[in-house]
């Protein structure tokens, strides 16, 4: 391909367009970004890659103006732009869009792409809605899609892929100078993302920087010009993709002196690993829920600790919800010390001893403004219940052993649960489903947002129950947490299991590898 | 660590202002009725006398029986607009069946197989088919009258037998009904208060998923309230028409107003987790002194409306102000 070798040339000479200077950002003691720093030039596809929590939406929300970082800079054409303000990132040129990058779908296409900025007519009085149409039109044909969709339908009813034209369209309309796309292929099929990739080329050519952030390697090496890694809020590398190979990438994303220390320190692996029993406490059998994921077999043995790594939407949550009998599946069976679940509802998988600490804590795990003690029996009530009427005492005493058991650090059982710290908050999610003694636990991210004392806490109260016999489940997208932890690793990918990895080989490259879509020809991409 | 001992520095605060004393907004409301009652006493002596307190409270009670269940659906953050109709539409089964010749007994068993089935339908759509309660029961309250009105064709049915009046009448020197209701009041309180039906009620409220995801049968909870709520609108339909000795269409008429009115009144949450039986009691007892003595002092049927709207704006600034903040 003699015009993309000729155009890579060209970019060492072209005039770099935003500097980004040293940007530390921290939320509460966490260090999102510390001292980054990065160019991004005109007409350059820059691709941005890292594991989950390595700085890049953070970077990308501080570009869009949502976020004001402690410190550093952003210049644009050699200007420092004002940050934390959207409409300065707006004014610099820079249109950040989102897998579901619509903010109104109840609204039309065109009152999208004009929203904030309407035409007016009448002096300002009216929308001039006639302008806003025709002006979408033209857009949408400069985009090449003019007959793909009919811009006054609600933007909801659009597909994701639409949605992005949408998105896009906003971003041409505003006259963008640089396009931050977060994940945009995420959900799209082949022939979309075809499209998709189309379209980035063509803002290249016309002078277009593009930020782009995947998970997905091909489309690096397909697309970007250069490529930066992040790694825990800091700047690797940035290179042009042609000197570049995935191995080279990878180990930069994953970093190997930082997960040598990792195992050494904070996440030492259990000295005395239980020993599984012969019993497979849960076990799957081509469980299946269309269009979200398929023939999804494994077992969970009393004593183990089962990891299940993979992307974000792979589909793993969405596996835990079903066995926990909040979704339906299509297909397949979910056996509990090997006898049929049977049923499908929340009240007969915790019959059956099936406990599980839902991804999002605040919405699922816990009633937030009714009181710890109040949170962590609602599930076993029926329990200190005597004809018909609960007991307080009973309850009391139960909370009590609670929150000792746990460590829970509130001031008394009868403060709101929302005035917690995370760590504790998760405490509780985690001590309400332990009061229900579950034979089988399954954790969703269970150390998400929780700080870094808490976290190891949970992780010696995860270990301690394997002890005692409980078959867990524990999902993370925390990679270290997941090699830590688990005496097995499942990797999920596109709703497959694509892979299982025995303690002793794991490493971060092997789940990564299985976890990032497979190349459909490896070779070529890496070539071009 | 540092977040936990925040924790402990602040609870202390906020719970002396805000779970100190749980009861802020009965004190306040009894402290309006002591209020109200005492310059009653001064303008208008009459009313304050214990004969004319009885004799007013027989329109008391068909309000007070309706809010218990209604205290419950605003719980778990619900609503229930259709009860006065549920009302009308029962109360016209009683009359027309007991016209064609049914026995009066046997007629009120069909006005309460009738509220059973409004209340179970308003149920159906909102815990199964996931229909806002807003939306459903502003529909039946419309689709229940004109059903009641269809059916009695505008007309009133009265000359019921003395053994049914006397359902209104006393027991023991004390009002029939304000005893079935004292019996509802008590088995509804201890229910929220009580029982794990109770607090799942006020989770609900909060956090209707994180309850179906502890296990709730939450579809279950709400089925049961609005068709309580349909079985109370029959009962309070049957001792309507026993206590005017007629039934028409134009039962309950605004009802539904009265009754939520009453309940928020009564420091029950119209966002749903909050509120207590107790509370609502007072709501009761607060709307009808005001009713009735405005009615006696100024007798101005427009002025009531007037003052209990007032009331209830009052109402709803005292609850914002004096629960607990956080929940944005």
């Amino acid at each position: 391909m003699p015009r993309a070798v000729s155009r890579r040339t060209l970019l060492m000479t072209s005039d770099t367009f935003i500097q980004i200077r040293d940007i530390h950002k921290s939320y509460g003691g966490v260090h999102a970004l510390s001292g980054v720093s990065m160019d991004i030039a005109r007409g350059e596809v820059h691709a941005l890659c890292g594991e989950n929590g390595a700085g890049k939406s953070t970077l990308i929300k501080i570009l869009s103006g949502s976020v004001t970082p402690d410190r550093g800079d952003v210049l644009v054409n050699g200007a420092a732009m004002r940050l934390g303000d959207v409409r300065a990132s707006e004014a610099a040129g820079i249109a950040v869009i989102h897998q579901e990058s619509v903010a109104f779908g109840h609204l039309s296409t065109f009152d999208n792409i004009y929203v904030g900025r309407e035409p007016k007519k009448l002096g300002g009085l009216l929308l001039d809605r006639a302008a806003m149409r025709s002006q979408t039109r033209a857009l949408l044909q400069r985009l090449g899609e003019a007959d793909a969709f009919d811009p006054v339908r609600p933007v909801s009813e659009l597909s994701v892929a639409q949605r992005q034209m949408v998105g896009m369209a906003r971003a041409l309309s505003q006259d963008c100078r640089l396009l931050v796309m977060d994940e945009p292929t995420a959900s799209l099929s082949e022939r979309e993302t075809r499209v998709l990739f189309n379209l980035i080329r063509q803002f290249r050519k016309d002078g277009v920087a593009v930020l782009y952030v995947s998970h997905r390697l091909d489309e690096i090496f397909e697309l970007s010009d250069r490529v930066t890694v992040f790694r825990d809020g800091k700047h690797v590398s940035t290179e042009p993709i042609a000197g570049m190979t995935k191995e080279k990438l990878i180990h930069c994303m994953v970093g190997r002196e930082l997960l040598a220390t990792d195992q050494e320190t904070s996440f030492s692996r259990r000295v005395h690993p239980a020993r599984p029993s012969d019993v497979p406490l849960l076990q799957l059998k081509n469980l299946t829920r269309a269009g979200v994921f398929q023939n999804v077999s494994f077992e969970v043995r009393a004593g183990e600790i089962v990891g299940m790594a993979g992307l974000v939407g792979a589909g793993r949550s969405e596996v835990a919800r079903v066995i926990f009998g909040a979704d339906p599946a299509d297909a397949g069976q979910v056996f509990i010390a090997g006898e049929p679940l049977g049923g499908n509802s929340i009240d007969q998988a915790m019959r059956r001893g099936i406990a599980m600490v839902p991804e999002d804590r605040q919405h699922l795990g816990l009633v937030l403004p009714m009181s710890v003690g109040t949170n962590l029996t609602l599930p076993i009530l029926r329990r200190l219940t005597r004809f018909g009427l609960t007991s307080s005492k009973r309850e009391r005493q139960e909370v009590e052993k609670l929150i000792k058991a746990l460590g829970v650090k509130a001031a008394s059982p009868a403060v709101p649960a929302e005035t917690l710290s995370g760590g504790n908050q998760q405490k509780l999610v985690i001590g309400k489903w332990l009061a229900t003694r579950p034979r089988v636990l399954i954790l969703d991210e269970p150390t998400r947002g929780v700080d870094v004392g808490a976290k190891a806490e949970v992780h010696k109260l995860i270990r301690q129950l394997a002890e005692e016999g409980m078959a867990t489940l524990l999902i993370s997208s925390d990679l270290p947490e997941v090699l830590a932890m688990s005496d097995r690793i499942l990797v999920m990918r596109a709703g497959m299991i694509s892979g299982e990895i025995s303690r002793e080989e794991a490493t971060q490259e092997k789940v990564l590898s299985l976890a990032i879509p497979a190349s459909s020809s490896p070779g070529a991409e890496v070539a071009a | 660590m540092t977040d936990a001992s925040d924790d402990t520095l602040a609870a202390p605060r906020r719970r002396f202002l805000e779970n100190g004393f749980l009861f802020w907004h009965e004190f306040v409301l009894v402290a309006l009725l002591a209020g109200l009652l005492i310059y009653a006493a001064r303008v208008e002596p009459v009313f304050t006398r214990t004969k004319t307190q009885l004799n007013l409270s027989t329109h008391i009670w068909e309000l007070a029986i309706l809010a218990l269940p209604m205290t419950l659906i605003i719980i778990t953050s619900g609503i229930d607009l259709s009860v006065g109709s549920t009302m009308a539409l029962c109360a016209v089964v009683l009359g027309m069946s007991f016209r064609a010749g049914t026995p009066i007994a046997l007629a009120c068993v069909f006005a309460a197989i009738t509220g059973l089935g409004c209340g179970v339908l308003n149920g159906i759509f909102i815990a199964c088919v996931r229909v806002h309660p807003l939306i459903v029961t502003l529909a039946t309250l419309s689709a229940y009258r004109g059903l009641a009105e269809g059916i009695s064709h505008g007309e009133a049915i009265s000359r019921f037998p003395p053994a049914f009046t006397q359902i209104s009448g006393n027991l023991a020197g004390l009002p029939i009904p304000g005893l079935l209701f004292a019996l509802f009041a008590l088995v509804t309180a201890i229910a929220l208060g009580k029982t794990p039906t109770g607090r799942a009620i006020y989770a609900m409220g909060f956090n209707e998923t994180a309850c179906r995801f502890s296990g709730i049968a939450t579809n279950k909870i709400k089925l049961i309230l609005y068709t309580l709520a349909g079985l109370a609108a029959s009962l309070t339909a049957i001792l309507f028409a026993a206590r005017r000795n007629t039934a028409n269409a134009a039962v309950g008429d605004g009802m539904e107003l009265d009754v939520i009115t009453a309940v928020v009144l009564g420091g029950t949450s119209i966002f749903g987790g909050r509120g207590r039986v107790i509370g609502t009691i007072l709501g009761v007892l607060l709307i009808h002194e005001t009713r009735e003595f405005v009615s006696w002092h100024w007798q101005n049927d427009v002025l009531i409306q007037v003052v209990v709207g007032v009331l209830l704006i009052l109402s709803v600034l005292l609850n914002t102000l004096l629960t607990p903040r956080g929940r944005e």
